[in-house]
């Protein structure tokens, strides 16, 4: 794209969002100073909840006995060894990451409704929306306190291994502890990204079609860089359905900075807030259609 | 939204999103710009599919192991080393050639799959095409590993260490030294080795240039700064020196002879002629005859065409 068009594209994106927020402030406004206690206090039920599921301690203590085994390399050089513990450890995280997004935030929204919990909230001057935010929010909350276990077990694996691990000629077990702290940290953002596409799935789908997806989402998420090469060199409608595929999916690719803090190569921080931004954004959209989707549903 | 009608919410909640999402379109290029390896990446897994075909894991594998290609180049990796350790060379390639397809940032991986192809399989090999043909193929597959990791100057160092040590192409090895130093984090040793591949041939020119660029690099290091003006100092007595000449001429053409490539003939060379076949240096002159005793040109002119014509009445 030229960058003309992409400066057009930014000015009427952002036009109009102004003229949506200014045009409907009457029907917002008001509701901020009642909407957020309530948000926070469903995000607090939901950690709630979530801390008694003992699925999420078992997960939480099996990437811990993983992360724990990433000590077994140790007939690799040092360089090797640091290589080896970074990616799996990030990897780790990641892979149970996804795996515990799905476990806490495609069950949200269905469980209430199955259970008929969710009348009793509704009953209460609670907006639909500030229902799915709270439960959104829940689920943030639960997942940075894995994410944060997680990463703090890898760091201590990975400070530990380098006063354990002598250098050799050309080769140092030297971890750049920033990098894997902000791969870890992109990791997380993946994440939010991804439950927030769960929760809009599971206001419309059963639990099982929301696991499936969510799957399916995670799988072409990490894949649009293919995607846009590949609508690069196609015409037609194999080119426009890549191209919305391209749009519509999240480009989870943006938050994946493993490789940089496993081969020690510099990470360019102005793409990762760039992923932050557009991370943020492609949430609130996510977010915005969950809730406009959870409102005009029959419960 | 309780006061809007359910049309006009859903229509604005649709200009909001659509706002959004055309907002950031520019966000997703400048992180393309910032972070060009997404894409080439892509690109040029797409133009080499059909190359890795029967090499390596193909563009499916890759895609459907999405974001976790780096874990498994780490277990091909691992199984590389096992491969190693069992004495099984050759089946050592298409593993390697996995590691870097999934993990193009493997520096190590590239570094020990062009050495493996450069040293290993050419001193293997039976024939001379064999040789050649292993050697040839540590350079390409080094060529690109400096392709794919641009800002690497440890992979242009292994390219030009594989030609200066290996392949004994010293210009183009003197070319890559340059480059390879020009790159950050360089150590100081690479720009030493720019002139160290002129002096290996003898062009006075071309040494006396890396030495003047040698010495604007690393100026606070002292050790570097000491070394660069010892040698420059060296090549201002050596160069009249016919001896020295002589000297290098053979450590260049021994280390030749013992890689199988051809002698250097040292054309420009004020002092000597050298053999052109065992590649020693004999006196300058249109008569010179090799006087290596165990050359199978032994006593023969080394300029053939000129003892012809002097030769003749």
């Amino acid at each position: 794209m030229t960058p003309i068009l992409l400066r057009i594209m930014l000015v009427v994106g952002l036009a109009l969002v102004v003229s949506v927020i200014v045009l409907t402030r009457r029907a917002w406004l008001p509701g901020i100073g009642h909407g957020l206690p309530s948000i926070w206090r469903i995000a607090k039920i939901t950690v709630a909840e979530a801390r008694r599921r003992r699925v999420l301690q078992a997960v939480i203590a099996l990437v811990i006995l993983i992360l724990l085994s990433m000590t077994a390399f140790s007939y690799l050089s040092p360089q090797e060894q640091a290589k080896m513990v970074i990616d799996g450890g990030l990897a780790a995280i990641t892979v149970f990451g996804i795996l515990l997004a799905i476990f806490v935030a495609a069950f949200l929204i269905p469980n209430e409704v199955e259970n008929r919990t969710v009348y009793a909230i509704l009953a209460k001057p609670v907006r639909r929306s500030e229902f799915v935010l709270g439960k959104y929010l829940g689920a943030l909350i639960v997942l940075a306190a894995m994410v944060a276990v997680m990463t703090v077990v890898l760091v201590g694996v990975l400070v530990t291994l380098d006063h354990l691990i002598k250098d050799q000629a050309g080769s140092s077990f030297n971890p750049n502890l920033a990098a894997v702290v902000l791969a870890a940290v992109m990791s997380y953002c993946s994440l939010a990204v991804l439950t927030a596409l769960i929760v809009l799935i599971s206001t419309v789908s059963s639990t099982t079609m929301t696991v499936i997806a969510a799957l399916i989402i995670w799988a072409v998420g990490s894949l649009q860089s293919q995607i846009y090469v590949l609508a690069e060199s196609n015409g037609g409608a194999a080119k426009l359905f890549l191209l919305v595929l391209y749009y519509l999916v999240p480009h989870l690719e943006n938050f994946d900075y493993r490789f940089q803090a496993a081969n020690f190569v510099a990470i360019s921080v102005p793409s990762a807030i760039g992923a932050v931004i557009v991370g943020i954004g492609y949430t609130l959209v996510v977010l915005v259609v969950a809730s406009i989707f959870f409102s005009d549903r029959q419960v | 939204m309780a006061m809007l009608s359910r049309r006009a919410r859903n229509g604005l909640g649709a200009l909001f999103c659509l706002g959004v999402l055309l907002a950031l379109v520019p966000v997703q290029e400048s992180i393309y710009r910032a972070r060009p390896e997404l894409l080439e990446r892509a690109r040029s897994r797409r133009q080499h599919a059909a190359s890795m075909i029967g090499m390596g894991p193909t563009p499916a594998v890759i895609a459907a192991l999405g974001g976790f290609r780096s874990v498994a180049a780490d277990l091909l990796w691992l199984k590389a080393d096992q491969v190693w350790h069992g004495g099984s060379w050759w089946a050592m390639l298409p593993l390697l050639e996995g590691v870097v397809e999934l993990d193009p940032s493997f520096e190590l991986a590239w570094k020990v799959y062009g050495w493996h192809c450069a040293y290993n399989l050419n001193a293997e090999s039976k024939t001379d095409i064999d040789r050649n043909y292993w050697l040839q193929k540590g350079i390409e597959i080094l060529e690109r590993a400096g392709e794919t990791n641009p800002k690497s100057w440890e992979m242009k160092w292994e390219l030009a260490w594989t030609y200066y040590d290996r392949s004994h192409e010293l210009p183009r090895a003197a070319e890559a030294f340059y480059e390879a130093s020009r790159l950050p984090g360089a150590e100081s040793y690479v720009s030493r080795f720019y002139y160290r591949s002129y002096e290996n041939i003898l062009d006075h020119d071309g040494i006396m240039r890396a030495l003047a660029y040698a010495r604007t690099q690393h100026p606070k290091d002292t050790k570097h700064q000491f070394l660069v003006t010892r040698d420059t100092n060296y090549w201002k007595w050596a160069w009249n020196d016919p001896r020295e000449h002589r000297r290098i001429i053979v450590k260049e053409n021994t280390a030749r002879y013992q890689r199988a490539v051809p002698p250097y003939l040292y054309p420009n060379d004020p002092f000597w002629d050298v053999c052109p076949v065992c590649g020693m240096p004999v006196e300058k002159g249109k008569n010179a005859v090799c006087e290596n005793l165990s050359c199978p040109n032994y006593k023969h002119p080394i300029h053939p065409q000129t003892a012809t014509i002097s030769a003749s009445p």
